[in-house]
């Protein structure tokens, strides 16, 4: 490690700003000029990140100073889960990061159910990687969508959302709802997967690479997107670790890191799938990194389908009455059933004293959720790992020596969600 | 995931060996927790878990039981990951009450920043040495630290059907 | 324009030239056009009529994006939900220059000031859709930090309910709108009032 450990907060040796390291402040020889013009990227902006607030200090068509302003979408997730027996919860969670959202509910779900030390069924793990998946591919084509509309590849837009409703179109299928599904619960799925959905998903598995490499034919050698994406934005492997970044920004800065191969969840390490690193860290290496991420979960997809369609009648929710409610045809013929309903509904099911942290690979990079259990039916304290918080606080390091469009690029490129940013 | 605790004041020195010695080069997560009125209410009645009841924990056969005393009100939790294979995680815990501070951990990890500056906005705990300790999710004006437990919802109350 | 069943223009009760002097013979448009023709090809309108239905046909939106409802916003841009076909692509990043406030997504106490000074900006006519529940009423988030409805800032002409929207939901809100406007119902701030 590089930073140098010194009251005086330095961090010699790396790009990271001296003083606050979320702060680019405006070099010393420059502060009393009067050609530096302190503009306001103001909530309310164009580019559809929704409500980030940066004020920059430009120097002519250079950005000499940045720092960015949050908490304008902050909702009090946390608090308000407090409030929520824990079956309710799981509405709250998927709205953080709201376009990865199976993520979220999932490591939501998973940290509960640790603590309860709940079994979940194959079934339900195999189609919550499934699910998980296509969230990730939905999650870079909006990615993908919004940043090149924003450097001025309009027609991305339209591509990358043809297949997003293809997406939505299999979410609402199995799930009922397009976003938010609340598809994910403690013990396993809500209900059972409906008929007509495996056939669906393998068209869309056979259709996706094709419009992959559509992409990649618009993208990956036009030359004006490599002028404005290599060589912009960098962020070494050392930076990138010390300011805590996961996912798709670590990787591109050339540090082989996933949680799904390192630290494997549900069923991640009975499938294959190849990692892409990047070594460059610049805006063209991260988009690099998702667009191969988006061919990897294909196929991720595929053997997920293939061990699903083997498990038909195959139970989706666990068992344990005392924590999952009962199928509703019991609840006409036996009492102990109807009880049980009665006191989850009302209720809710206790989970034992403790405090647990569980985390996952969204598609942004590590989401983790931090969970206080006082032996009642409702959380104690709930905190989630944001990781666009984390990614937006490496924008004053990305941005040495940038021009303005340079500074759309790059905070397209760290694919900050303000939801998630804010809470 | 291991969980040590240390002493508020030598918080930093924790830090700095786990991340020198021991190997922990990412800090995920710095959170604070409130434990103001815990254990007010026994924990009671059946704890689900997938094995059933079991003989040798008194709460799962109904009997009232308290959760064990925590130290102090609040607890900050640093989260931290080391990136190698079986990804090792480790939680330092340090103890604070009300007013006390506690000191930042900016220098080991930059990305302690915002973690820390959103702690102390939500849950009121002050940080000595952070380089720009202020609020970043409430409004700069905002009076009051909303995650803690004496603070209420806030909200409004909804009226259902024919109530006045 | 016209959309009634085609009468003599006396119906009308015009007081024209044409009709207070019956003996008057046709002039030379009406000769090329063709007299029995032309009181079925004229349609009459009035001049808020015509200016209602350009407004309605082209009624640009702000891009006002904020949460999760942001994204089912975009997907009405979309090539499936097309919106184009209603003459609202152009989705202005200026208030100045939009006429359609979509406020969609949550709305926090500190979100509330840019919003209002947004819709200050906007110039008159303008409306506000409402999309989804947490603009509408606050949504799921009864608590400290969320405006419980954003019609406590600015005047609302419609509420779209769900969480999110789905696009059709969004559409139909958008063309409530349209005919509300066609039919003469003012754009909210003159009912209720510029919100205090």
């Amino acid at each position: 490690m590089s930073a140098t450990v010194t009251p005086t907060t330095t961090y010699e040796g790396t790009r990271i700003p001296s003083r606050v390291p979320t702060i680019l402040d405006v070099p010393e020889e420059l502060r009393a000029s009067e050609e530096v013009l302190q503009v306001n990227f103001g909530p309310n902006h164009p580019s559809t990140h929704g409500v980030l607030r940066l004020i920059v200090d430009l120097h002519g068509e250079e950005v000499v100073g940045v720092s960015a302003v949050v908490g304008y979408l902050h909702t009090g997730f946390e608090k308000s889960m407090e409030s929520k027996t824990y079956w309710k919860c799981v509405t709250f969670p998927e709205r953080i990061d709201y376009v990865g959202y199976q993520n979220n509910e999932l490591v939501f779900v998973l940290a509960v159910e640790q603590l309860l030390e709940l079994e979940v069924p194959t079934k339900a793990k195999w189609m919550r990687m499934l699910l998980c998946e296509l969230n990730r591919i939905h999650s870079h084509l909006v990615f993908l969508g919004t940043s090149a509309l924003e450097l001025g590849a309009i027609s991305m837009f339209w591509y990358c959302f043809r297949e997003r409703e293809t997406i939505l179109d299999l979410s609402e299928l199995v799930t009922g709802q397009r976003m938010h599904t609340r598809y994910f619960q403690v013990g396993g799925l809500a209900e059972d997967i409906p008929q007509g959905f495996y056939p669906e998903c393998r068209k869309f598995v056979e259709w996706m690479p094709r419009a992959l490499d559509d992409y990649k034919g618009i993208l990956d050698r036009n030359e004006i997107w490599l002028e404005r994406t290599q060589g912009i934005g960098v962020l070494s492997a050392q930076d990138a670790v010390a300011l805590g970044q996961s996912g798709p920004n670590l990787r591109a800065s050339g540090v082989d890191w996933d949680l799904r191969r390192d630290q494997p969840y549900l069923h991640y390490e009975q499938v294959d799938f190849r990692v892409p690193v990047y070594p460059n860290g610049d805006v063209y290496d991260r988009y690099r990194v998702r667009m191969d991420e988006m061919a990897e979960s294909t196929n991720i997809v595929r053997q997920c389908l293939d061990r699903l369609e083997r498990m038909e009648g195959a139970p989706w929710i666990a068992d344990d009455r005392k924590v999952v409610l009962p199928p509703r045809e019991e609840l006409h013929t036996s009492m102990e059933s109807l009880i049980h309903h009665f006191k989850i509904v009302t209720e809710g099911f206790r989970v034992p004293e403790g405090e647990i942290y569980v985390a996952v690979e969204s598609p942004r990079g590590e989401s983790g959720c931090y969970l206080v259990s006082d032996g009642g039916p409702k959380p104690w304290r709930v905190h989630f790992r944001a990781p666009s918080f984390v990614a937006l606080e490496a924008t004053a390091t990305c941005l040495h020596h940038a021009l303005v469009a340079d500074l759309i690029a790059v905070v397209g490129s760290l694919d900050a969600v303000m939801g998630d940013t804010d809470r | 995931m291991p969980t040590v605790t240390v002493e508020t004041g030598r918080i930093r020195e924790a830090c700095e060996h786990a991340r020198d010695e021991l190997g922990f080069d990412v800090c995920v997560d710095v959170v604070a927790t409130d434990y103001l009125d815990w254990g007010g209410e026994g924990v009671s009645g059946y704890i689900g878990t997938a094995s059933g009841r079991d003989l040798m924990h008194p709460m799962t056969q109904g009997l009232q039981a308290l959760p064990e005393v925590k130290p102090k009100r609040f607890s900050v939790s640093y989260h931290l990951l080391a990136l190698r294979r079986g990804a090792p995680r480790a939680r330092l815990q340090c103890w604070v009450d009300e007013g006390e501070h506690v000191p930042s951990v900016v220098p080991v990890w930059p990305t302690c920043d915002w973690h820390e500056r959103e702690q102390f906005d939500l849950m009121g705990i002050v940080f000595d040495g952070h380089p720009n300790l202020e609020r970043l999710l409430m409004p700069e004006d905002w009076e009051g630290h909303p995650l803690r437990k004496d603070y209420p919802i806030g909200g409004e109350p909804v009226r259902f059907s024919d109530e006045q | 324009m016209a959309d009634k069943q085609p009468t003599r223009l006396r119906d009308y009760g015009l007081q024209s030239e044409r009709l207070l002097w019956p003996t008057k013979g046709p002039s030379r448009f009406e000769e090329e056009l063709g007299l029995e023709e032309m009181e079925r090809a004229l349609g009459l309108t009035t001049l808020e009529k015509a200016v209602r239905w350009a407004q309605t046909k082209s009624m640009w939106p702000d891009t006002f994006g904020l949460a999760c409802c942001a994204i089912e916003m975009m997907s009405i841009v979309s090539a499936r939900y097309d919106i184009a076909r209603f003459g609202m692509e152009a989705f202005r990043s200026s208030p100045r220059q939009a006429d359609l406030l979509i406020v969609s997504g949550r709305v926090a106490h500190k979100m509330a000031a840019p919003l209002r000074q947004i819709y200050d900006q906007m110039l008159e006519p303008k409306w506000v859709i409402a999309m989804g529940v947490c603009a509408s009423s606050g949504g799921m988030f009864n608590n400290y930090t969320i405006l419980q409805g954003v019609d406590r800032i600015v005047p609302v002409d419609i509420y779209v309910p769900f969480c999110p929207p789905r696009p059709e939901a969004l559409m139909e809100g958008i063309i409530r709108l349209h005919e509300a406007h066609q039919a003469g119902v003012p754009p909210a701030y003159e009912r209720v009032g510029v919100a205090t």
